[in-house]
């Protein structure tokens, strides 16, 4: 059996995708990330055009994060206000960043772009999620609380408001320049941001993490829906049909990744997905660095 | 499953028992109306050709499109994508059938003079950017991804040969337009061959009226972007809150 998709332009096996989108949904069911970072990229290595596989993953992940969401929802997990705020910060960022996306992709630079972010993204996070469990296995020697240092500028900051499911009294400004910063990535990335906005959320703005989860996902569905849209409209490489093959086996993952998670010794888990995520970084950077089998290949068709 | 889509090349040919002169086939252009479908649109050629030690080749040349393709250049020390071909008049689709294997039917200078196989088949002019590599080296690629990609086939054995009444052959083959077909005007050409040499040709028309189901949802994304956009939104959307709902559910029960 034989599925074509219309914008990526290529037949593919539907049951081979579904699998894979089972594979990542249950790795993020079981880390609680969002599974964008690791989906493009291997989007991208199955043949799919980097930009195409950006803009349609950032499509599958409205569907899984609103999936998300509702359950986080009824457990009342969400602090809606500062989700609002990080959106609007991200709804900024995200033209920003289609802009960035749209501009490169006139000089043949896009795939330069997305491959060297999500190398240094990748990088990053798997040493330091590397580093924090090791650290939590006792590797390091040191039993550390200091990591919540209080950032005395960004809560001296104006515009205070309360963040009553949150518990906080912040100022405006932090959450939402985070907001834009990760609005920027989503829309060059096709993420959510989950990994980012997540640290954000626990280390600068000291949100409780009961709702963090919840209120990143309850974002996402925005930004990525604002992304999928601009990308749709400038560029025309959301490929709907992908999109919805990778919901549909990201929903199953996502279940058996809940189940999973409690199962599981969480330190040498959290270990085994960041050299995953280590390896898929590196194997981003070489398709950069390593002569391409066809030099010359197709960038778009209908879509032009 | 699908709709069997028969079109009568030829209308009705004499059987009188004498050889025909040449191919026969309907001249007149026939309209395929049929609503979209996943697999595609099954098309079947027929028509009467002389019989004997005779061999036929059918082309089907579908409507132009556009396409682009990407040089990638080493620039300190990294593959980037910099040189540009767009391509205005590239066939979106074309078959070559025939009754043999190419190569046992007639030599390649021949099919060269009558223009016919892939090698021949004429791309248009491309505008080429940013490059020095001359077309020709992107026409190959080009008709390398469109061979591996399906668009452009090489059917060889594909068309049948059947002996009807008295010196009429009756030949036939059926393919499959997929779904991301264009819509528009498809060439087809009959050539016959006898012992290596061409001897008589004809051609017609087939209007597919309806684009495939792909190619639905590609020419929506590119005329209407935003509409496109939101549509895409908000069938994932729904989606994912069905697939939260159903797994509630499951739960419970």
């Amino acid at each position: 059996m034989e599925f074509y998709l219309p914008i990526a332009e290529m037949s593919i096996n539907p049951i081979g995708f579904l699998i894979l989108g089972i594979i990542v949904g249950t790795l993020s069911g079981t880390f609680g990330v969002g599974g964008g970072f690791l989906m493009t990229p291997l989007l991208i290595f199955l043949g799919i055009p980097p930009a195409i596989a950006v803009a349609s993953e950032a499509n599958h992940i409205v569907g899984s994060s609103l999936s998300g969401t509702i359950g986080h929802l009824r457990r009342k997990a969400v602090d809606i206000r500062m989700g609002n705020v990080l959106l609007a910060g991200g709804i900024l960022g995200s033209f920003l960043g289609i802009y960035i996306f749209n501009s490169l992709k006139q000089v043949g630079l896009v795939d330069l772009l997305i491959t060297a972010s999500y190398f240094l993204f990748l990088t990053a996070i798997g040493l330091f999620m590397l580093y924090e469990s090791l650290d939590s296995l006792g590797y390091f020697g040191h039993k550390k609380r200091s990591r919540y240092y209080h950032h005395s500028w960004i809560m001296g900051l104006p515009l205070k408001i309360r963040f009553r499911r949150s518990g906080l009294y912040i100022s405006l400004i932090p959450p939402y320049i985070i907001g834009f910063i990760v609005g920027i990535f989503s829309s060059i990335m096709g993420v959510g941001g989950g990994f980012i906005i997540i640290p954000a959320m626990i280390y600068i703005l000291r949100m409780p993490t009961n709702v963090v989860v919840g209120t990143s996902l309850y974002q996402i569905i925005f930004i990525t829906s604002f992304v999928t849209i601009l990308h749709a409209s400038t560029n025309q490489s959301v490929d709907i049909i992908l999109a919805l093959i990778l919901l549909l086996g990201g929903a199953i993952g996502a279940q058996i990744g809940v189940r999973l998670s409690g199962k599981l010794n969480g330190a040498w888990l959290r270990i085994a997905l960041s050299i995953l995520v280590l390896v898929v970084g590196l194997i981003m950077a070489s398709e950069l660095i390593i002569k391409p089998d066809n030099v010359i290949k197709i960038i778009s068709g209908s879509n032009l | 499953m699908f709709k069997k889509l028969l079109i009568p090349i030829f209308s009705i040919f004499i059987l009188m028992g004498q050889m025909p002169p040449n191919i026969i086939i309907d001249e007149n252009e026939r309209d395929i109306r049929i609503k979209p479908n996943i697999a595609g649109t099954e098309v079947v050629l027929y028509g009467a050709m002389p019989s004997g030690k005779k061999d036929i080749i059918i082309e089907v040349v579908g409507p132009a499109r556009n396409i682009s393709l990407e040089e990638k250049r080493r620039i300190y020390g990294f593959w980037l994508g910099l040189g540009r071909a767009d391509y205005f008049q590239v066939p979106s689709y074309y078959n070559i059938m025939s009754s043999k294997k190419l190569s046992e039917i007639a030599d390649q200078s021949v099919f060269d003079k009558l223009r016919l196989g892939v090698i021949n088949l004429p791309l248009g002019n491309a505008k080429i950017s940013n490059s020095n590599t001359s077309q020709n080296i992107f026409n190959k690629n080009l008709k390398k991804y469109m061979l591996d990609k399906g668009q452009f086939k090489i059917g060889e054995n594909e068309i049948s040969v059947k002996s009807g009444p008295g010196k009429v052959g009756i030949f036939s083959t059926e393919f499959l337009l997929p779904s991301n077909s264009y819509q528009g005007k498809y060439f087809v050409r009959y050539f016959i061959f006898q012992n290596g040499e061409f001897i008589s040709y004809a051609e017609n028309k087939i209007d597919l009226k309806q684009a495939g189901f792909s190619r639905v949802i590609s020419l929506t994304a590119t005329n209407f972007p935003l509409l496109y956009g939101i549509l895409a939104v908000i069938l994932s959307g729904s989606l994912g809150w069905l697939i939260s709902t159903i797994f509630r559910r499951l739960k419970i029960s």
